[in-house]
């Protein structure tokens, strides 16, 4: 919405709103594709970066419930305001699971790469490539309110989701006759689904979009899709 | 429909309690609405909203014809139907017309009488002469305004002694205690305090399962929580008018969005 709030404080304080939220997408962000650096480059001091930095997410986490609080206690905000607070507590919630599953990578990059090289690390790289799109695509239907760009992540979702299965069964076929290397390979695992799961949250962010721009829900839509025959007439 | 007129002229045959057919109305040659059309359901609360001016109150002095004693003011087309029956059609009683449509305004307006008095008042004027149906009628219209028990043991002092709260809530008991079909709200809470105008808007809530109720506000947070549908007014047009909480979530007319979340002019 381009045109100014007459009283110009509720302009203020929707800025610093978005603006915290951009800057917690950002290094939620930074942190993910750090992690994957750590354990690609086998760089466990990067490993340690992104896990003492999580802490600036979680700082961020609450600061913009407090903002948001802020704004609902002192402007009752109302239509597009209102979705703008709903959808930002919102995804803040969801960049500081993301930051999580970042740090979740960076602490198995650690143990990773304190023992011998797993070579089987490579193959986690597509799967971070396609989750970071998602993340990427996700974040700007939220700064750009593109509903169009929030609706259409679920096919990348679900091309996540067969990548992911394909690695899982690459790994566990390899765990079998991994000997000593078992407990890196379920390192690969875990990693394979934090990065999975990311692609569900990046979802969930442009849902919130769609949700933001056109106050429309389309959460679960695709269960709807599957409804059984037997509830038709 | 009660005794509005002694015929019908049209059988009631909507859910709605009030219709608005294609009203337009001036004052002088100054066009205060133009071509209103919109239904006040039965039971249901609706909200005027707009900027000052932009004819909402007109248009709600309009159902019960209280702009007939603006000498220059005329409903320059369509009709206005309370219960079906049209409130302009020449064998239409105005004063029956205004027991049928309440009213309770911006500043409540109890007479200097007692607080008995100012609810019984109505009824007195309706020939009601049984002291007892009086009585029972005003205790009745106490309690559905929530008021009975802080004045049950002084009705007989002046209702000018009540607070600014308790004394529009003696008002919307006087307005209630002649059964009305329709209760017409001017900004009721304006000159209230918080804790006087959660009574009346929790008193709206309660009472609108027996009466239809229209209220202008200026407040939006008060139509967003008591109303069931708003219509939102400029400049004597009806821009947007839909479910409260569809408006106020998601309005379909930018105009609308403007308004409400105050970026307007």
């Amino acid at each position: 919405m381009n045109q100014p709030h007459i009283f110009h404080e509720i302009d203020n304080a929707m800025r610093s709103l978005k603006d915290a939220v951009i800057l917690m997408a950002g290094l939620t962000r930074q942190n993910l594709e750090r992690a994957i650096q750590a354990l690609l480059t086998r760089d466990i001091d990067l490993a340690r970066m992104v896990i003492g930095d999580d802490s600036d997410v979680d700082d961020l986490e609450v600061r913009i419930d407090q903002i948001g609080m802020d704004i609902l206690i002192r402007f009752h905000p109302v239509a597009s305001d209102l979705r703008l607070v709903i959808t930002s507590m919102k995804m803040a919630h969801n960049l500081e699971r993301i930051s999580d599953h970042a740090v979740n990578i960076a602490k198995r990059a650690k143990k990773i790469c304190k023992s011998n090289e797993t070579v089987e690390a490579a193959i986690i790289e597509p799967l971070y490539s396609m989750a970071e799109n998602l993340l990427r695509d996700a974040l700007l239907s939220y700064t750009d309110t593109n509903t169009e760009l929030g609706e259409s992540l679920k096919p990348s979702d679900r091309a996540l989701d067969a990548a992911h299965k394909q690695v899982i069964s690459l790994l566990s076929g390899r765990i079998e006759t991994s000997g000593s290397r078992t407990e890196n390979l379920l390192h690969l695992i875990f990693i394979a689904r934090s990065l999975e799961r990311i692609g569900d949250l990046a979802v969930n962010i442009g849902e919130d979009a769609v949700f933001l721009g056109e106050a429309r829900n389309i959460r679960h839509d695709h269960k709807k899709d599957k409804a059984p025959d037997a509830e038709q007439p | 429909m009660n005794d509005l007129l002694e015929k019908p002229v049209i059988t009631p045959t909507s859910t709605a309690a009030v219709e608005i057919r294609n009203v337009s109305f001036s004052y002088g040659s100054t066009q205060a609405l133009k071509d209103i059309t919109l239904d006040l359901k039965k039971n249901e609360v609706t909200a005027f909203i707009g900027p000052s001016g932009c004819g909402k109150s007109t248009l709600l002095r309009c159902i019960n014809r209280m702009n007939d004693e603006i000498v220059g003011t005329r409903i320059t087309q369509g009709e206005i139907l309370v219960e079906g029956i049209n409130i302009h059609h020449p064998s239409v009683d105005v004063v029956k017309l205004r027991r049928d449509v309440g009213m309770v305004f911006q500043k409540s307006n109890p007479f200097p009488s007692s607080i008995f008095e100012n609810v019984a008042f109505g009824l007195r004027m309706r020939g009601e002469r049984n002291n007892a149906v009086i009585a029972q009628t005003v205790e009745e219209s106490l309690k559905s305004a929530a008021l009975w028990d802080e004045v049950k043991d002084r009705l007989q002092e002046s209702a000018l002694g009540l607070s600014g709260g308790q004394q529009q809530r003696l008002c919307i008991a006087r307005t209630i205690a002649v059964k009305p079909l329709v209760v017409l709200m001017d900004e009721p809470c304006s000159a209230l305090d918080p804790i006087a105008t959660a009574k009346v808007e929790e008193l709206i809530w309660e009472l609108k399962h027996d009466y239809t109720f229209v209220i202008v506000t200026h407040n939006m947070q008060q139509a967003a929580r008591v109303s069931d549908r708003t219509a939102f007014f400029y400049i004597g047009e009806l821009i947007e008018f839909s479910d409260t909480k569809r408006m106020f979530s998601n309005p379909r007319v930018k105009k609308t969005e403007e308004y409400i979340t105050g970026r307007f002019g």
